[in-house]
């Protein structure tokens, strides 16, 4: 995907480009709104994220700008603002996400991903990892073709695990994808591991390689290359 | 007392004290010019008398006075001399039958080489009356007055007490939050439009430094999220490279633990902020069955690991009128916070008494008390990952809409919150 980061924290940009650009994706970074209001004019693009508060203007005008020349651009906000009229806001005007800063970068690109997603395959969509097949319009995944049957925290949990496969994903990270802010870190760690527990012993019962690592203390990693 | 009683009251007070005295005195000075008058007038009869008896001329014999008596007695030698004297005596008067004051002046005169003791009469009706007269319509010129008085300070300061009154109210109802013009009406008393001047002020200032530090914690939650967001996003890029050592990778999720951590603090300190200063006006009738339930859905995970049954008698429909945001992070935080502190298989009481909902918990007794319990970061040992905001944060939602928020140990934990009707 083509992506434009409008951000005016340089470093913040950076760890976005950084990140992306592993994932295979095009990142252009702009820290102005002068700047994005350029290349917004002149290029196109598949998704924008967008920070709220910029030196010389407001996100939110790019974002209608965007609109206004590209309806189906998929937008992500992140802002340092996360009151429930700011999300509102955000979102009423188009935007497919709003990210609270400081957000994770595995939460940010699990976002990208199905943002992707529906841009690229509106409806008929599915994702296929070897022995793994997701429909993510109707929340259902497979095994070897065989239908697994996952609650709807576990399905969640597979999902980021294949959106960010490969990397290693921190714990919080998931709590707050799975929880968002309410629930208290140390509640959620021991939730994510009965649900990893529960996912994985329902993928094992399939005869799906053992995918999901544990890292100790850090996390997990949805490790393809052990097949 | 109201200051307009106490100035009627003072100026009674003294008025009738004054008039008493003054009424006292006033007779007491018109009796003595009465009194004066009526010798003076004997004075001139007696001399006439003296003078009529030397002449002995009966032509010019005393004219009849109806106010007047005189009496003339003959003096035998050996009776002592009766003195000279001005005295008030009453005589019987056959006509009018009774009583009435006359004014007597005795005095010896020699009389053909007889000597005589003349008492001249004068009656004392006529100035008595004026005296009364003039008493009565003086005392009704100052009742007439003193009531005159008063009714109009009383609805010349009723009046300008009317504009000071609504001074007041606009000041109790003044709320920081409507980011409504503070006006006062205007008064033609000097004292009161300088004191309307004075709040104005006040309040323009409250109102700056308020709309200052509600940027000023707004700009600070922004600007310390984007450095935050650095951190997070620096550290995880960090653990996605895999060439760190065991050790280092155990110190990068330590940082990044405690960077998460200040975030989710430096969330909270902004929300309980904005609760404090007011900055969730929206309000609407608020179901709290629908929110409680929503909130035992959410928080699933916590309560199957624990095991703990979960007893919810709220009424349907019962409707609270706040903001809807806020109804849902008091009853999470309460939840939270009764599941936090139960323990293994133990259970949750969700009931209602008439507008009281309680939430009582199994758990391990503790010797904290109500105050103690809603303090800012005051936890208990054994949950050291809690931040210790959820218990203030549901007395401050309390507070802003008044509602009493009150803890009990009963064998049970036991909270209370009495929404008002």
């Amino acid at each position: 995907m083509k992506i434009l980061i409008i951000e005016d924290e340089k470093a913040l940009s950076d760890s976005i480009v950084e990140y992306l650009t592993t994932e295979g994706h095009l990142c252009e970074a702009v820290y102005d709104f002068q700047k994005a209001r350029e290349k917004i004019e002149l290029y196109e693009y598949d998704c924008a994220i967008v920070d709220i508060n910029l030196p010389d203007g407001s996100g939110l005008d790019i974002i209608k700008k965007i609109k206004e020349k590209q309806i189906s651009l998929g937008i992500i906000i992140i802002s340092g603002r996360g009151s429930l009229e700011n999300r509102i806001e955000g979102l009423e005007i188009g935007a497919d996400h709003y990210l609270t800063k400081p957000f994770h970068l595995a939460e940010l690109n699990a976002h990208l991903k199905s943002i992707n997603r529906r841009i690229n395959f509106s409806g008929n969509n599915e994702i296929i990892l070897n022995e793994i097949k997701i429909l993510p319009d109707e929340h259902r995944a497979f095994v070897n073709e065989i239908e697994l049957k996952l609650t709807k925290k576990e399905y969640d949990l597979l999902l980021f695990f294949i959106s960010n496969k490969n990397r290693v994903i921190t714990k919080i990270s998931l709590a707050e994808y799975l929880w968002g802010d309410f629930m208290d870190t140390a509640d959620s760690f021991d939730f994510i591991y009965t649900h990893i527990k529960n996912l994985r012993k329902k993928l094992l019962k399939l005869d799906c390689e053992d995918y999901i690592q544990t890292i100790y203390g850090v996390g997990y990693k949805f490790d393809l290359s052990i097949a | 007392m109201k200051l307009l009683t106490k100035t009627t009251l003072n100026f009674l007070s003294i008025t009738l004290f004054v008039f008493l005295f003054g009424i006292v005195a006033f007779y007491f000075l018109l009796r003595g010019q009465v009194d004066k008058n009526v010798n003076f007038e004997l004075e001139k009869r007696k001399t006439s008398i003296i003078s009529q008896l030397n002449s002995n001329d009966p032509a010019n014999s005393i004219p009849p006075n109806p106010n007047e008596r005189i009496i003339i007695d003959v003096l035998i030698n050996n009776d002592p001399l009766p003195e000279f004297t001005y005295t008030d005596t009453l005589i019987f008067d056959d006509l009018q039958k009774r009583y009435i004051p006359f004014r007597k002046l005795g005095f010896v005169a020699n009389f053909n080489n007889q000597r005589i003791y003349i008492q001249i009469f004068k009656s004392l009706e006529e100035s008595d009356f004026l005296i009364v007269q003039i008493f009565l319509i003086l005392t009704a010129l100052v009742i007439v007055l003193i009531v005159s008085l008063l009714v109009m300070n009383r609805i010349t300061l009723q009046h300008s007490w009317k504009i000071f009154n609504r001074t007041i109210k606009k000041i109790s109802n003044y709320d920081v939050n409507t980011h409504k013009q503070f006006m006062l009406q205007k008064s033609d008393i000097k004292e009161f439009n300088d004191l309307n001047r004075v709040i104005e002020t006040m309040t323009n200032r409250i109102n700056s430094d308020y709309l200052n530090l509600k940027e000023y914690t707004e700009n600070a939650s922004h600007e310390i999220q984007n450095p935050l967001a650095i951190i997070n996003s620096k550290m995880e890029l960090l653990l996605q490279s895999g060439d760190l050592k065991e050790s280092d990778y155990k110190a990068v999720v330590d940082a990044y633990e405690a960077s998460n951590r200040l975030s989710r603090l430096n969330k909270t300190l902004i929300l309980l902020a904005k609760i404090e200063n007011r900055q969730f006006p929206e309000s609407k009738d608020v179901i709290l069955s629908e929110i409680i339930n929503n909130q035992l859905d959410l928080l699933e995970d916590l309560i199957i690991s624990k095991n703990i049954i979960i007893e919810n008698s709220i009424n349907i429909g019962f409707s609270v009128y706040m903001n809807p945001y806020l109804a849902e992070i008091l009853f999470v935080n309460l939840i939270k916070n009764a599941l936090r502190h139960n323990v293994e298989n133990g259970n949750i009481q969700i009931k209602q008494v008439e507008n009281t909902i309680s939430i009582s918990n199994t758990g391990p007794k503790h010797n904290m008390n109500s105050d103690e319990l809603f303090q800012r970061f005051h936890k208990s040992s054994n949950s050291s990952e809690s931040l210790g905001l959820g218990l203030p944060i549901v007395k401050k939602i309390c507070e802003v809409y008044n509602f009493d928020v009150d803890y009990e140990y009963d064998e049970m934990h036991y909270f209370s919150i009495k929404f008002d009707a």
